[in-house]
């Protein structure tokens, strides 16, 4: 479970699914950081039929996803 | 608008003979390629999971066929959900790092972009059939999900839904269920930004009943959601709520209004 978790989490962001899909290490150093940390959970959701978590990832902090949903509150 | 396409729900989908859109391999291959590895992207999209939908709504297919009205719906909403993420993916470091001559990689995404946004004109135009032979929901579920289509911008020909549940169930649709369905409105995706005060505003949101379908509504970069069961519809915001917060959601009967306040240190005002 925690693989597939582990696994989940390497190939979400583009530097990573890249990298897992069997490019050089090196080549984060080559791509802006703006561009390895885009989510590609959507794109590999097309691939493999997985759940739909769509946006952008800040390259700093790899967990945040920027553009998350943010649910608001709702008054009846 | 309407197109050549058919949409059959409620019968269990062809699987396995579906190849993965060209402009869906085109897009990986030329993120790919200019690092000159082999790509096993084809191997990837052979093994493709179709249960969502979404690759079907991309063919060229004239007849699609869904398990059932939700699954249609879900399928739509998972296109807008990917089509948003792609949107974003076109970012200016994307074309400045495109621009460098790794790849072809913009043009085929904004390649699949496109040919995403003209697959939900083309379903929106589709003549859509309900079938209720192998896929028997009960009202309140097939309510449910006549709603969800109204919301990514489907609506049903109501005669034709009771003619099928009738040939199914030999049970007519009770009058009080009909009249309900019939007050559902295809969601057309607008809203409108009005001032309340030098400070405060509120987006308003029209869809009748839409308190009834008791959605949740949340905020995404420049973009609002709205998700009934999981179903969900985006709805671009004004510019000017970028530099805004966004407050809670009055839901009333046939709209709702989320307040926003304006964040005076990004925009001031005189």
């Amino acid at each position: 479970m925690n693989d597939e978790r582990d696994e989940n989490k390497s190939t979400s962001d583009l530097g990573s699914w890249l990298i897992s899909m069997g490019a050089p290490l090196s080549i984060t150093e080559l791509m802006p950081s703006e561009i390895t940390g885009l989510d590609v959970a959507p794109i590999v959701s097309m691939l493999g039929g997985v759940g739909i978590r769509s946006g952008l990832r800040q390259a700093d902090t790899a967990q945040t996803a920027v553009d998350e949903i943010r649910w608001l509150h709702i008054i009846d | 608008m309407s197109s050549n396409l058919r949409i059959t729900c409620g019968t269990e989908p062809k699987r396995g003979s579906a190849t993965s859109p060209e402009v869906v391999s085109q897009f990986c291959e030329s993120l790919i390629l200019p690092f000159g590895f082999f790509t096993p992207t084809r191997g990837i999209l052979g093994e493709l999971n179709m249960l969502r939908g979404v690759y079907s709504l991309l063919s060229d297919s004239e007849h699609f066929e869904f398990e059932s009205a939700h699954h249609l719906a879900q399928a739509l909403s998972d296109l807008d959900s990917i089509t948003i993420a792609l949107l974003h993916m076109d970012s200016e470091e994307f074309a400045i790092w495109c621009g460098l001559g790794k790849s072809d990689a913009r043009i085929h995404l904004l390649k699949l972009i496109k040919e995403m946004q003209q697959a939900r004109i083309r379903v929106q135009g589709a003549q859509l059939q309900l079938d209720f032979a192998k896929n028997q929901p009960s009202p309140k579920a097939l309510f449910r999900s006549l709603t969800q289509l109204a919301l990514v911008g489907v609506a049903c020909d109501l005669r034709q839904v009771q003619r099928a549940w009738l040939a199914s169930t030999r049970m007519p649709l009770s009058k009080k269920w009909i009249s309900q369905c019939e007050s559902i409105r295809v969601f057309t995706g607008r809203g409108d930004l009005v001032e309340l005060g030098a400070s405060a505003f509120a987006f308003h949101v029209k869809w009748k009943g839409v308190r009834k379908s008791d959605p949740a509504i949340g905020i995404a970069r420049n973009h609002l959601v709205m998700d009934v069961g999981g179903v969900r519809r985006f709805v671009e915001l004004p510019a000017a709520c970028s530099r805004m917060e966004a407050g809670s959601v009055r839901l009333l009967k046939n709209k709702f209004e989320v307040d926003f306040s304006v964040k005076e240190s990004e925009w001031p005002r005189l």
